[in-house]
């Protein structure tokens, strides 16, 4: 996946390090780095999904275990840890616990389609999901399907 | 059984090297610091050593320098965009730390120092923490919007952003369990045929015939470990970089 | 007997429902393959309900935690 633009970026971040070599080249005119600076963008756009991809392809089939077990205990440990320090504090036993382990529960299960990429992460896809929500008429099974 | 010559656990113990005590606090010098210590130093030295004589034309080991520092360079651009360039050094350095403390661990007698989940839960939380304390600093309240889901029905607000905060709070656990339960297994199950092939040795003819089979699998387990050992060295830096995502740009 | 030792059996009996969720969980996903491999056209389009049949076959699994749980701490 060598292609031009890419081996160009590379090159332009290790400028500081060298001495000779990359002064030589004339300033593009301001239209054609305008036109260069969304060519880039573009490119690393569609460069950072094919990444995703890859990284989901190339993992082994026990890293992947361990990743969605993982995500998935993660979720259910913390909630049920949150609510045992809650019953500690106010002395709820064991309400909180209860409660809180289900909360970790659906932590957990978000966790794991996300790792999975079926839902859109927290916060930077948060719009995009926003808009395809609001078009489909039932919003909570969003999260599910 | 031989349970002192091939105890698979046995390669994990902590064993103190220079015992210290600070009033309470035990703070030795244990063969864990040890060996981090010496994935820092191989892997400064690595790369002071590769990019000691600049050269136009890379040699080999300007070249391997400059791969890991575009390759790492890259997933965070990817990842996080311009603005996540300027954690580079500390995606950089987590990077080279767990793939040198991997890459170290596959040595024979060597000590993993990433099959602790210490230390893997130690440098998760140096990411979250990273990610909260910038996120805060840079976003102010503002940053808390990251908890709080758009396009959810109004009555579910509240309990979907619980489940949000109970999601991020459960990320430092899942990034260094996954990190440390790869090491772990992948030692242990390398140990394991490697007590085969002691015990059936020692068995006679027969048993040094049927060690093949075992040797075989831990030459196998070894290639797979190099490639774990790198893998999980680049999951855990995807990670770091999403993370570091939702710090610049907590959604709006 | 020692309650506080009746306490830990009883947490440790609890855990066993675990087991069923686990029996529960392989019955999915063994299911969601045989299927995906006979038609992996079809596959991804069920991908949300074998999720929901794992979300509903672990709650049943997390209760018997939340058992144990409640016996050994609260």
């Amino acid at each position: 996946m060598v292609d031009r633009p890419e081996g160009n970026r590379p090159d332009a971040e290790r400028a500081g390090g060298r001495t000779d070599g990359e002064t030589t080249a004339s300033p593009p005119e301001p239209a054609l780095a305008d036109r260069l600076e969304r060519l880039g963008a573009s490119l690393e756009a569609r460069r950072s999904e094919d990444g995703v991809e890859k990284s989901r392809v190339r993992s082994t089939g026990f890293a992947q275990a361990v990743k969605v077990a993982s995500e998935f205990v993660a979720g259910v440990v913390v909630g049920a840890g949150i609510g045992w320090g809650i019953d500690r504090q106010l002395g709820t036993s064991p309400w909180a616990l209860i409660l809180f382990l289900l909360l970790g529960f659906a932590a957990g299960v978000l966790n794991v389609l996300r790792a999975e990429g079926k839902v859109a992460e927290a916060g930077a896809r948060l719009r995009e999901a926003e808009r395809r929500r609001s078009s489909s008429p039932d919003g909570s099974g969003g999260d599910i399907a | 059984m031989a349970a002192d010559k091939v105890d698979p656990i046995h390669q994990f113990q902590i064993t103190k090297i220079l015992p210290i005590q600070v009033g309470n606090l035990d703070v030795s010098f244990t063969n864990s610091s040890l060996f981090m210590a010496a994935t820092v130093i191989v892997a400064t030295a690595f790369l002071v050593f590769a990019s000691s004589n600049r050269s136009l034309v890379p040699n080999r080991w300007q070249l391997v320098a400059e791969m890991s520092y575009s390759f790492v360079a890259n997933t965070l651009r990817d990842a996080a965009g311009k603005a996540g360039m300027q954690f580079f050094p500390l995606v950089f350095s987590l990077f080279m730390f767990v793939l040198v403390a991997n890459l170290i661990g596959m040595f024979p007698y060597f000590f993993t120092v990433t099959s602790h989940i210490i230390v893997t839960f130690c440098l998760a939380m140096l990411v979250i923490g990273t990610v909260v304390v910038f996120g805060i600093w840079k976003h102010g309240f503002h940053f808390f919007g990251l908890f709080v889901p758009k396009g959810v029905p109004g009555a579910l607000v509240p309990l979907v952003t619980v489940i949000e905060i109970i999601s991020f709070l459960s990320r430092p656990i899942s990034l260094s369990v996954r990190l440390f339960a790869n090491m772990l297994a992948g030692h242990i199950t390398l140990k394991v045929f490697a007590g085969f092939v002691v015990m059936l040795s020692a068995a006679g003819v027969t048993g040094v015939v049927g060690a093949i089979l075992p040797l075989a699998m831990a030459v196998a387990l070894t290639a797979l470990e190099f490639l774990v050992a790198f893998l999980q060295a680049y999951v855990f830096t995807v990670l770091t970089c999403m993370y570091l995502n939702d710090a610049i740009h907590p959604g709006h | 007997m020692d309650p506080q030792a009746a306490k830990y059996l009883g947490a440790g009996i609890a855990t066993l429902g675990m087991a069923g969720a686990g029996i529960g969980l392989g019955t999915i996903f063994g299911n969601y393959l045989a299927g995906a491999l006979r038609n992996p056209a079809a596959a991804d389009g069920q991908f949300g309900r074998l999720i929901f049949g794992f979300a509903v076959t672990e709650a049943l699994g997390i209760f018997s935690l939340l058992v144990a749980l409640i016996l050994l701490f609260a």
